[in-house]
């Protein structure tokens, strides 16, 4: 597997810092879990963070937080784990960072096309969902309200911005016109997050917009 | 580069003034022993000296990304019990400790975040961000240590004033015009000292392979 695109170094900073939203975040996660050079990166910026938290500002605990951390660890206070989903058949073969997620029921957006939620029980700005598509699908030349960040988990599609296979993460948004077509070698499944809503381009687009539910 | 051309004097005594008050009590070395030190013996002296670095460093780095403080002195505490427990986990070979209780923090503070800072929740186990799918991934591991090494080299390398822009954007998350009014320097002097340690971090990784 040759992963070509990547987020940008903005964007994986703020993943390693963990500012995004989950949406976001689940995204970069699996591209980062598919790809070395971007651990690799993040790895970097955890690094950059240790030196940086070294260097903040101490503020004082309560006088007895040793104390009653020391009490916790001995009574061991065990917390209730998140518990992992276990997946059978072709969801055994989704990505482990998304083995917390609930995922929701198959939904047809346009013919060739499906989409499934992923339930963020912390909410956000952002929507993230897996889209999947028949081989050979077309999609409509279409611009985004806001942003788009996706990444391939399996199969592929080209655009005007290049082919984009397993692990490849693509960025879209008001500035990007495409018309993403999926390659012959079989369903292209991505992991999606949104925010905003697709414009369709042309007369067509306008028409047939309100029938796609994306 | 010539250092602080831009900035006035007070602020940059200011900003010095704080990069010496990390008066670290010990070096990163020993931070990994006394991690070892828990894990081979639940050795509490070690604890106690990590639990008094760490812990108000973690409520100051929460409190500036803006947890409230009784929020950031629970998340600080449920760090470093975390680092106890999660001791015999820690691989120097791979990751400093800095930043490895860096990372947990983070998590906690993503987890206090999505449960709706609701707080009657026991320390909840503190999953990676992302885990590896590649086989690849062993060697990029191995890497990693020495990129650990080279990261903190580096950034020793940066002046106090880089250092502090670093901290407001990559800490912090603050928008660049922000930085730059808080620190009275113009924008294009945070946008170079960003990008400066964007290449100097990428320039780092690139010449290992």
């Amino acid at each position: 597997m040759t992963i070509v695109h990547h987020p940008t170094d903005e964007l994986l900073g703020s993943f390693a810092a963990g500012n995004l939203d989950q949406a976001t975040q689940l995204v970069i996660a699996a591209h980062v879990s598919m790809c070395p050079c971007c651990q690799r990166l993040v790895s970097a910026f955890e690094q950059l963070g240790g030196t940086l938290l070294e260097a903040v500002d101490p503020v004082g605990l309560a006088p007895d937080a040793f104390d009653a951390a020391m009490w916790r660890i001995e009574r061991q206070f065990e917390g209730r784990p998140g518990s992992a989903r276990s997946r059978s058949g072709d969801d055994a073969r989704l990505p482990r960072v998304l083995d917390y997620y609930d995922i929701g029921p198959v939904r047809w957006v346009a013919p060739g096309v499906s989409l499934r939620p992923i339930v963020l029980p912390g909410g956000g700005r952002a929507r993230a969902f897996l889209l999947k598509s028949a081989p050979g699908t077309r999609m409509l030349e279409h611009t985004h309200t806001d942003t788009e960040l996706t990444c391939v988990l399996e199969g592929s599609f080209s655009h005007q911005g290049g082919h984009f296979g397993p692990g490849d993460f693509d960025l879209g948004d008001e500035a990007v016109d495409h018309q993403p077509v999926v390659g012959p070698d079989g369903p292209c499944l991505c992991l999606v997050a949104m925010t905003g809503k697709l414009r369709i381009n042309g007369l067509l687009g306008r028409l047939i917009e309100p029938f796609i539910r994306l | 580069m010539r250092k602080g051309r831009d900035d006035t004097p007070w602020l940059l005594a200011l900003v010095r003034e704080r990069w010496r008050s990390v008066n670290k009590p010990t070096t990163k070395m020993e931070w990994a022993d006394l991690i070892a030190a828990i894990a081979l013996r639940e050795d509490q002296k070690a604890y106690r000296q990590l639990f008094d670095f760490f812990a108000p460093r973690i409520k100051g780095y929460l409190i500036r990304t803006g947890s409230s403080r009784a929020e950031a002195e629970e998340i600080a505490q449920d760090a470093l019990i975390a680092v106890w427990r999660k001791a015999d986990k820690f691989d120097p070979g791979t990751t400093g400790a800095a930043a490895w209780i860096f990372t947990i923090s983070r998590n906690l503070r993503i987890d206090a975040v999505r449960r709706g800072r609701r707080s009657d929740q026991m320390l909840k186990e503190i999953e990676a961000e992302y885990v590896p799918e590649t086989s690849e991934s062993l060697d990029a591991a191995i890497v990693q240590g020495q990129d650990a090494l080279r990261v903190d080299a580096a950034l020793s390398g940066l002046s106090a004033e880089q250092s502090e822009v670093i901290r407001l954007s990559f800490i912090e998350q603050r928008p660049h015009a922000e930085i730059a009014a808080l620190l009275g320097i113009p924008l294009g002097t945070v946008k170079s000292r960003i990008r400066l340690a964007m290449n100097r971090l990428r320039d780092l990784l690139d010449d290992i392979k």
